[in-house]
């Protein structure tokens, strides 16, 4: 066994044919079907985790009982008033749909991040793909190196049964380089450690027959490829002007948000940003103003720095939590689960700016017209050019679309 | 019903087919997949000299049953129904590590499998001890003993139901009786037979169970919190217009048997005579042992779903109820079949072609704590942190296991041809800090002490690691490129000397839940120090590849 053989093999060689082998792939399946070019190239879910108060956010009720001590201020969007602490959204509101018409049926965290998610309440039967999922199954990775659909800050959730090959390129702590994307060993070792290992592999998958030797090379060639992409660095936001940094804020969140304007500006289709805390059993005013003290200057920065870097026409910006909070006050001074109505926010990729929907005078019901999770999520998927309708077969033979019947939002599509 | 009765019936289906069995595999590899597959982990080295070395006919029957008195079965079978039955759920009032202990003394005790089940469906009173969350299974055990109030870990998995008894029904429908009833809870099955009106009637049996908190909601630690029954379905359910027609519906087995008394108890002791109970108990342990079930997915029964070899697996299943769903027996039977000892590969057939009827066996993924468990015994890395002193290793283990648990998750429920991992599995792998620690000649390690081993060659330093990672020595042209590789290792990137402390691992920020466990590792191996010695070096590069290999991370 010579050292020249095996740099022969090393990372260039056969990692490397292998990863142009998936890349060419990939660029097969997007090609076939002729889609017609999507509104939004990437989406950026901002997930609000715990479920955010409708009335401390884009439906405040200022003057009535359930209003509690929330005033609203005026926005630049004619007409849109929203909660007190979001003075940086009010500012961008013209850019802004606000869906206070929405209503969902789980009032349990799990179910309810589950559904918001996969546009699907959860059944023994099936793990549905969340919509990150279908856009990775669908979309396919940048060429790049960078991985097709990533979360930062939380696990976010898989792709169900299109394989966890599709699932969330997790990154917990966001603004700094991913876990492991750094060898232990220099690179000359790391090379030829890899050489190494694929020699190994080779004599494996004669002697074994097993196909599944070549699958786990493809995966450590996607995770090699990661590791030595130049669009590595897009995880780490030291290089952004402080003027920039400080735009979002100096918090997980708000980094969070800067990695995902700088992982749109590279290719990746879906990014989700996650902001936990927003149970307010307790102490309500207090802990959503806090809460807001973080998302509201990150959303308002990520919105208009995507926009001067001519990057907010093809990106869609989705603001969206477990579900909205009871309007009546309790006991602890909080707010528990309100499924019945809620809000959420888009911004971006053509959307239309205005305010759809309504609430009642107390924040309790939708009056009108009201929207489903399905539907908004139909809506993400029409504007990332998938089908909401498509039906893939799942494991035991069920056909499952992208959502739970779900129709696009005329309202908010231009 | 023997295991020679098992192989009669499958070499008949394999006539009728056509095909051709696979070689027979060696001995080593046979331990590996027993221990894999029995009791979670690889063996350790030493063992599979002995195993070799074993002259008697009975060997692997005497292998068998160590294996299933092993502590390491009952810990490894806890694990998979832990996994099972709570899936990734995460309350304050689910103690998962009560539930883990309760399920563990079960299989410690091969308590009958329809004794197991009934008390898992009927389970009531306390779910766990309280107090601070316990950071491994021996801290919980310690709690559970000393709590004021007796618990009961098996109540665990009706919490995770507590506001969806529908689910719940369905659940317990799939994972015991492998009927899919759930589809009809929102329209009458497309191609069974369940109406909707049969799914109404079976979850009405699960809308009585009542969950009382203990605590306070602010406490830390899981929530206690009993679980009883009352006479007639929740209020709560009653309001809910979602859950109010199950409620109403007269409480029905899914052959329409009537229930009564306390519902649970009735469906369970209903449940546990069905035929599917037995069918869906050795479909699973079949599926478990030869990587895909008579019936696939694993627990998809249903009529148009059709078995492979129908005719053996009516037979183990009466075979298996007439013998007091005994397990252990199961395993047996299984453990020492024909097929289970059938090589992957049939010289001349496509590989990627799946194997008809288990004559080749299936390569799969170990699960998330066989492969943390293989890990660990390899590397030999937990002693190298005991030996620093600052840690608690088996708390690390734990929150170890939690991370692979995240991040390995394989569905083991359905018979994948390929292998579908993700980057972050990969760079755990590549880079992380259990391989990277485990592979490099820190001191305590096993790559330390072998390559630092003055009495041994490098011929046997090589056979040492072989044993330790993949179970079997290395062939002749392994042993030979690698001892060629020892005898001229290349050469190190200088060390700058300022640095010499070390890489410092990368910032660890505190988090929270599944992603812990590698924190507290990195904190415990922060500084790996540079090996200066290119003859060490090239160990740990042997080391490192062995723990890539798919030949280590697969069950072949």
């Amino acid at each position: 066994m010579e050292r020249r053989n095996f740099l022969k093999l090393g990372a260039g060689g056969f990692f490397g044919a292998l990863l142009s082998r998936y890349a060419l792939a990939d660029a097969t399946s997007l090609a076939a079907p002729a889609r017609p070019a999507p509104k939004a190239k990437s989406i950026v879910l901002l997930w609000m985790n715990g479920g955010p108060s409708h009335l401390e956010t884009w439906d405040p009720k200022p003057g009535h009982a359930n209003g509690g001590p929330t005033k609203a201020i005026r926005t630049a969007l004619p007409g849109l008033s929203i909660a007190e602490h979001m003075p940086h959204l009010a500012a961008v509101a013209s850019k802004l749909a606000v869906l206070r018409g929405m209503t969902s049926k789980e009032g349990n965290h799990q179910r309810a991040q589950y559904l918001m998610h996969t546009g699907y309440a959860p059944t023994p039967t099936v793990t549905h793909p969340s919509l990150g999922g279908w856009i990775s199954k669908e979309l396919g990775a940048p060429p790049n190196g960078l991985p097709a659909f990533v979360s930062l800050g939380g696990p976010s959730f898989g792709a169900g049964f299109l394989g966890v090959q599709n699932g969330p390129f997790v990154v917990q702590k966001a603004g700094s380089a991913p876990d492991n994307t750094h060898p232990e060993t220099d690179d000359a070792r790391f090379s030829r450690r890899q050489a190494l290992l694929a020699r190994a592999e080779q004599r494996f998958a004669q002697q074994s027959g097993s196909p599944m030797v070549d699958d786990r090379r493809a995966v450590y060639a996607r995770a090699t490829a990661l590791m030595q992409s130049k669009n590595l660095p897009d995880f780490d936001v030291t290089s952004e002007p402080q003027a920039v940094r400080d735009a979002y804020g100096d918090t997980d969140f708000g980094r969070g948000c800067l990695v995902a304007r700088r992982l749109v500006a590279s290719g990746v289709r879906f990014v989700e940003v996650v902001q936990d805390g927003w149970d307010t059993h307790q102490n309500n005013f207090e802990r959503t103003k806090n809460q807001l003290g973080i998302v509201d200057p990150a959303m308002a920065a990520l919105i208009k720095d995507l926009d001067q870097h001519g990057l907010l026409a093809s990106t869609l910006v989705v603001w969206l939590g477990d579900f909205g909070r009871t309007p009546r006050i309790n006991a602890n001074d909080g707010r528990d689960h309100w499924p019945q109505a809620w809000s959420c926010a888009l911004a971006g990729a053509g959307i239309k700016p205005g305010v759809v929907g309504a609430t009642d005078a107390g924040g309790e019901k939708v009056v009108g017209k009201s929207f489903g999770v399905p539907d908004l999520l139909a809506t993400c998927a029409k504007l990332a050019g998938l089908d909401p309708s498509k039906e893939v077969l799942s494991p035991i033979g069920r056909p499952i679309a992208v959502t739970d019947g779900g129709t696009p939002i005329a309202e908010v599509l231009a | 019903m023997t295991s020679a009765d098992v192989d009669a019936a499958l070499r008949t289906e394999w006539r009728k087919r056509g095909v051709t069995p696979a070689a027979p595999i060696d001995d080593a590899r046979f331990l590996r997949r027993a221990y894999v597959d029995i009791i979670g982990t690889i063996p350790p080295p030493e063992k599979v000299s002995t195993f070799v070395a074993d002259g008697s006919k009975d060997k692997r029957a005497k292998l068998v049953d160590e294996l299933l008195a092993s502590p390491a079965y009952a810990e490894h079978w806890a694990d998979y129904w832990e996994d099972e039955l709570l899936g990734q759920a995460r309350a304050a009032d689910i103690d998962r590590l009560a539930l883990r202990v309760w399920l563990r003394d079960r299989f410690a005790k091969n308590t009958p499998w329809d004794k197991v089940v009934t008390d898992l469906v009927t389970a009531t009173g306390q779910n766990g001890p309280g107090g601070e969350r316990a950071q491994t299974l021996a801290a919980e055990e310690h709690a559970i003993a000393r709590s004021s109030e007796p618990v009961n870990g098996a109540v665990n998995y009706a919490l995770k139901y507590r506001d969806a008894p529908q689910d719940w029904a369905g659940a317990a429908s799939k994972t015991f009786l492998g009927v899919q009833i759930q589809c009809a809870q929102c329209h009458d099955h497309k191609t069974e037979k369940w109406t909707q009106q049969d799914f109404r009637k079976f979850a009405a049996c699960f809308m009585r169970a009542q969950t009382v908190p203990l605590d306070a909601p602010m406490t830390k630690g899981p929530h206690r919190a009993l679980v009883r029954d009352i006479d007639r379905p929740l209020p709560r359910f009653m309001k809910n217009p979602d859950l109010d027609d199950i409620g109403r519906a007269a409480p029905t087995a899914l052959d329409g048997t009537p229930m009564q008394g306390t519902l649970r108890g009735s469906v369970a002791a209903w449940m546990v005579k069905t035929p599917w109970f037995a069918e869906e108990a050795v479909n699973r342990m079949w599926a478990h042992f030869l990587g895909r079930g008579f019936v696939d997915p694993v627990d998809d029964l249903r009529p148009s779903n059709p078995a492979d070899a129908p005719e053996l697996f009516d037979r183990l299943a009466r075979d298996f109820a007439a013998h007091g769903f005994d397990l252990a027996r199961l395993v047996r039977q299984i453990a020492l079949s024909e097929a289970y000892a059938l090589s992957t590969a049939t010289p001349g057939e496509e590989a990627a072609r799946p194997p008809v009827l288990w004559s080749r066996f299936r390569t799969t993924p170990l699960g998330p704590n066989e492969l943390l468990d293989a890990e660990i015994d390899a590397t030999g890395v937990d002693d190298a942190l005991r030996r620093l002193g600052r840690f608690d290793v088996e708390a690390i283990t734990e929150r170890l296991r939690t991370l692979y648990g995240f991040v390995f998750d394989v569905d083991e429920e359905l018979d994948r041809p390929n292998y579908e991992g993700t980057i972050t599995q990969a760079l755990i792998q590549l880079n992380g800090r259990l391989i990277a620690g485990g592979s490099t000649a820190l001191p305590g390690t096993a790559v330390a002490r072998i390559a630092r081993d003055p009495g041994m060659t490098d011929a046997q330093r090589v056979e040492a690691l072989y044993l330790r990672t993949l179970s079997r020595e290395p062939t002749t042209e392994e042993l030979d490129g690698w001892t060629k590789y020892l005898a001229d290792p290349p050469p190190l990137a200088p060390v700058d000397d300022a640095k010499d402390a070390g890489t410092p691992a990368p910032a660890a920020p505190r988090r929270k839940g599944a992603r812990g466990g590698g924190d507290a590792l990195a904190r415990a191996t922060q500084r790996i120090p540079p090996t200066r010695d290119p003859k060490i070096a090239a160990f740990e590069d042997i080391m490192w590849t062995l723990l890539n290999s798919s030949e280590f991370v697969l069950n072949h």
